[in-house]
């Protein structure tokens, strides 16, 4: 059994929270006491925020459309066919046929290598997040 | 039994042999300074924190907010199989309300039939107290009836002496441990004894507030219909679930089926609030207690009320763990304040 | 933020949560703040507790409004006449910081002749809040000593959300209540990252730090760093892409966002994804949006992963691994690095801690933000220079950041779309307190999905008896764009003549219904007010 100290990935208050880990699966979450947001306490979504995890509708697999269906396949054949699809239209349309959505859930690190992605790999700049939504 | 004086020098001496017949759970500071119970696997790495009160109480330990009850699965071959894991555990440092806490939950547990998953945790753990010397900012455990040092109900409990600890032992189990490691001891003579009621007469001398329990509960036996109180405390909540999600005492839970898969999955106890709407809602959408108004009195009343009439003492422990954790300041300790000032409705005329 | 950005220099929170249980008086607008943001409101609350005034300006009687001291129930969208009567009423009582607007701003002769030129009472009626609590809220947040404004998106998703934040801002400097502590000018941000995706430059215009791709000096920056030219011209926006019917971009990837739900009129958006030549989504559920992808991946959640969340008090803090990523997740930051390197540029981290150094090289409000630094505290709030710079606990201490504040005086502008014979009710949209957003994490938990299991519409009861209406009967419920399907829920929350309900529930999916009119500056669409009008279903 573990406790760790994270971030809260529910509103911007970004309470401290602990995830209690036991056997590879998050059992429950709790305030940190000193943090300088949560102070002792959380909403009833930062007390709940381990219930998604492990929810059997994650999903685990990459998947591609086939006949109108999305099937499993593995990471190789998902990454390839994603790399070529967008080198493809970058060839045919230019690089600004290609938007890119990153996410005010993912993480600083993420933000920043998608638009470098968006930038530098793809030249463009059509790169948003819903920050104005 | 006598007494036994432990020198504090010897203290995780005795934990290390101690951790090697099991788990061990002690309150540790982390880094960023908060103390938790966590299971000890490093002694020399992880800080000891016998200041401070952990932020969390033992209920998780014995009954997790996320508990498996049972993996069912329902292809072809059935089967429906419940889980039942414990270990032996040694929980060092736990203080008195949280350990009356513990002796609660055996209480509630054991109605209709002994609680198979939980008793499995609690009849392999032994549990040492440590008395406080000094209480912490929002305690309260001198009017409640659990602190700040026990009587009985303890297998170990700490009395701190400065440079060393008396020891005393109330349960079989406890005693064992003294004589499975008796030379880390010396006996207590006269001298220890004497600091030690000495240190129990202090600390009940320093709490910073008087919480007055008793006479509340008095008057919510005679007169449990408090309007404005549930009103402004009402108004005040902000439906996080906190107060019963801290709180050592409360106990209720929901049950819920996770598949994991199409065919099988676990089942779960969750821990619950009984300040939420759905708690109570039908699945017809009726719910008998509808109002915030009403879910606060509920809770309430249950603490200091109900639990005194069906156990004869309220199943608030005094460890104010509430106090600290509430957006809205719905806490025991207004509460109490709260129902003390109102005048009664013979007074009124 | 664009709003902010032009009068103080720079977008985010002045204030530090914190400060807000410390300010005198307290004036929230906008924000359901003890839904949307419950440690905000606990700090309010325990202000309240310790005497501290708060004015709730809202179009609907919120828990917090319930606590207010005075409650400005306006009508929506009329933030502006209601703000300028205000100020208006400030300047009359002389209760404005004369010495604070001759030294520390600019542009305030035409602010004030603005107001001069307004009929308060006429205002008022237009706000449709009587005058007299005007007087009263003019006098109390005129007089506090120290006070704080807090809004969150009823104020910015508007059409004229930029002009309401900016008349915001000329309420705060007109009576001298920022770069000070415990005063400021608050926007509370709705996502647990808005700040660092806005922060780390994921927006069309603007590198990480927000300095602009139109500049060459900082365009040769960012290219000697990451070895290729980089595109001069500022990109496309969200909507310019998911409205863009498949023709403004022809091919997308969607990391970690549902626009299916979550953009403004849906039938718009469903077009343009199923016209486009290749979709890729990464996220952790099948969401409505990766259901019409050619790829899927599926992402590590927070719980699997180790980085940085920014809040909206600015402050960097870490988000740790606790679990290994569940099936064969991965995070997003393996996907884009394995895509990069299929495409031909190397992007090799062996942590996301080698990210953040990158990050403190091209973004001087990161420049000192190192993991090791986080690890060991709790976070540093930007701007935090190099490594011995403590970090930014209020923006603008005695000196915005753009060196004096502008007041921008801004006009009252109809809302995009207005109540009329055939649509006669008034639609708003928000939060409930048990979701977060499109419902993807919250509405997989138990309890949460228990406690609040589906969409609710909020009528007021004089409406619901005209309709012989009762709590819990389904209603159509429809605008110019489209119907849904949705509970009623009698409640006095809202003035008669106004719906209220939130966007959360795909079975109840509100965003086939609101408008995309949006901002000119900030391109944020007015999702808080649209006509709408009802039918039972029998």
């Amino acid at each position: 059994m573990a406790e760790i100290l994270t971030t809260c990935v529910y509103c911007g208050c970004g309470c401290g929270l602990y995830l209690r880990v036991e056997n590879g699966r998050v059992t429950g979450s709790s305030p940190s006491r000193n943090h300088p947001v949560s102070q002792g306490n959380l909403c009833v979504k930062g007390w709940h925020i381990h219930e998604f995890i492990h929810s059997p509708r994650r999903l685990t697999r990459p998947l591609i459309r086939r006949k109108d269906k999305l099937v499993e396949v593995d990471w190789d054949e998902a990454l390839d066919f994603t790399a070529e699809s967008l080198a493809r239209l970058k060839e045919k349309s230019g690089p600004d046929s290609i938007g890119l959505l990153s996410s005010a859930k993912c993480s600083n690190e993420e933000n920043f290598l998608l638009q470098k992605f968006s930038r530098a790999v793809l030249g463009t700049n059509n790169i948003d997040h819903c920050a104005r939504l | 039994m006598k007494g036994l004086i432990l020198k504090k020098d010897n203290l995780v001496p005795l934990l290390r042999k101690i951790r090697k017949g099991g788990k061990l759970v002690a309150p540790v500071q982390n880094r960023h300074g908060d103390t938790l119970f966590e299971v000890i696997d490093d002694l020399d790495r992880q800080q000891l924190d016998l200041e401070h009160q952990a932020q969390s109480s033992l209920k998780p330990f014995f009954f997790p907010q996320n508990d498996p009850l049972a993996t069912y699965n329902c292809a072809e071959d059935y089967s429906f199989e419940p889980v039942v894991s414990a270990e032996p555990t040694v929980y060092f440092g736990l203080r008195s309300c949280d350990l009356t806490a513990v002796l609660y939950m055996d209480v509630i547990f054991s109605q209709n039939g002994a609680d198979t998953l939980y008793f499995a945790r609690r009849k392999e753990a032994i549990l040492i107290s440590l008395g406080c010397n000094q209480p912490f900012a929002h305690c309260f455990c001198n009017n409640t009836g659990s602190g700040p040092f026990l009587e009985y109900g303890f297998d170990l409990q700490f009395t701190d002496l400065g440079d060393s600890f008396y020891v005393e032992a109330d349960r079989a189990r406890g005693e064992e441990l003294l004589e499975r490691w008796s030379y880390f001891f010396t006996p207590a003579d006269e001298d220890d004894r004497k600091k030690q009621y000495q240190a129990v007469l202090e600390a009940r001398s320093n709490f910073r507030r008087t919480v007055h329990v008793d006479p509340a509960v008095k008057r919510l036996a005679a007169d449990p219909d408090l309007q404005p109180v549930w009103r402004e405390l009402s108004d005040r909540c902000q439906d996080c679930g906190g107060c019963a999600y801290i709180c050592p005492t409360c106990t209720c839970f929901t049950i819920v089926d996770q598949p994991l898969a199409e065919t099988h999955g676990i089942r779960l106890r969750q821990w619950d609030s009984c300040t939420f709407s759905g708690f109570t809602r039908m699945a017809g959408g009726h719910n008998p207690v509808n109002h915030a108004e009403q879910a606060i009195r509920r809770r309430f009343l249950h603490k200091l009320k109900i639990d005194v009439e069906k156990h004869g003492r309220p199943s608030c422990v005094g460890c104010g763990r509430c106090v600290d954790i509430c957006f809205g300041g719905v806490d025991m300790i207004r509460f109490i304040a709260m129902v003390n000032d109102l005048k009664l409705p013979a007074e009124e005329k | 933020m664009a709003g902010l950005a032009t009068t103080f220099g720079s977008g985010a929170m002045t204030n530090s949560i914190e400060e807000i249980g410390r300010a005198d008086v307290i004036l929230v607008i906008g924000s359901n703040t003890t839904e949307a943001h419950p440690q905000v409101a606990r700090r309010i609350f325990s202000a309240l507790d310790r005497g501290s005034r708060l004015i709730v300006i809202d179009p609907r009687r919120t828990a917090l409004a319930r606590r207010a001291d005075i409650h400005l129930q306006h009508r929506p969208g009329t933030d502006i006449p209601l703000l300028n009567c205000l100020m208006r009423l400030i300047l009359d009582d002389n209760l404005h910081d004369d010495v604070f607007i001759e030294h520390r701003t600019e542009n305030f002769n035409e602010l004030r002749d603005m107001l001069y030129r307004l009929d308060p009472t006429e205002k008022a009626a237009v706000a449709n809040v009587p005058p007299a609590q005007l007087k009263k809220a003019a006098e109390l947040y005129g007089r506090a000593n120290k006070a704080v404004i807090c809004y969150c998106l009823g104020i910015t998703q508007h059409i004229c959300g930029t002009d309401n934040v900016q008349t915001i801002a000329n309420l705060a400097m007109l009576t001298g209540n920022v770069e000070k502590e415990d005063t400021g000018v608050d926007p509370l941000r709705g996502q647990n990252n808005v700040q660092g995706a806005c922060d780390m430059g994921a927006l069309p215009g603007v590198f990480p730090g927000y300095q602009a791709v139109s500049n060459e000096a900082v365009r040769a920056e960012f290219s000697g760093a990451w070895g290729r030219d980089l595109p001069a011209e500022p990109g496309l926006t969200i909507l310019d892409m998911t409205h863009g019917g498949g023709k403004t971009v022809k091919g997308m990837f969607i990391m970690g966002e549902n626009p299916l739900l979550s953009d403004p009129t849906l039938e718009k958006v469903r077009n343009t994804l199923e016209n486009l030549e290749f979709l890729a989504v990464s996220d952790i559920f099948p969401t409505e949006t990766a259901e019409l992808a050619h790829v899927v991946f599926p992402a590590a959640s927070f719980a699997e992963k180790t980085g940085t969340f920014t809040n909206s008090e600015r402050r960097v803090q870490m988000v740790r691994r606790a679990i290994e990523p569940i099936g064969e997740c991965r995070t997003d930051s393996d996907i884009i690095c394995a895509l990069a390197r299929r495409l031909g540029y190397e992007m090799n981290y062996e942590s996301s801690a080698e990210i953040m150094e990158e990050i403190a090289l091209l973004t001087p409000v990161y420049g000192g933000m190192y993991h090791d630094r986080l690890e060991s505290s709790w976070g540093l709030q930007w701007p935090c220079f190099n490594r011995s710079h403590p970090g930014t606990v209020f923006l603008h201490k005695y000196n915005f950041a753009r060196g004096r504040g502008c007041f921008v005086p801004a006009a009252h502008q109809m809302p995009g779309e207005q109540p009329d014979e055939e649509y006669p009710f008034l639609l708003m949209t928000g939060r409930v307190y048990h979701h977060y957003h499109t419902g993807a994490m919250t509405r997989a938990g138990n309890i949460l999905n228990r406690e609040s299991p589906e969409a609710l519409l909020e009528i007021n009861p004089v409406d619901a008896e005209s309709l012989t209406l009762a709590s819990g009967e389904m209603l159509n419920l429809a605008t110019r764009r489209g119907t849904i399907k949705i509970r009623a829920l009698i409640s006095e929350q809202v003035a008669p003549g106004m719906l209220y309900t939130s966007f959360h529930f795909t079975e109840a999916p509100i965003n086939l219904l609101t408008n995309a009119a949006s901002d000119p500056k900030a391109k944020c669409p007015e999702y808080k007010i649209c006509a709408a009008q009802l039918e039972k279903i029998n």
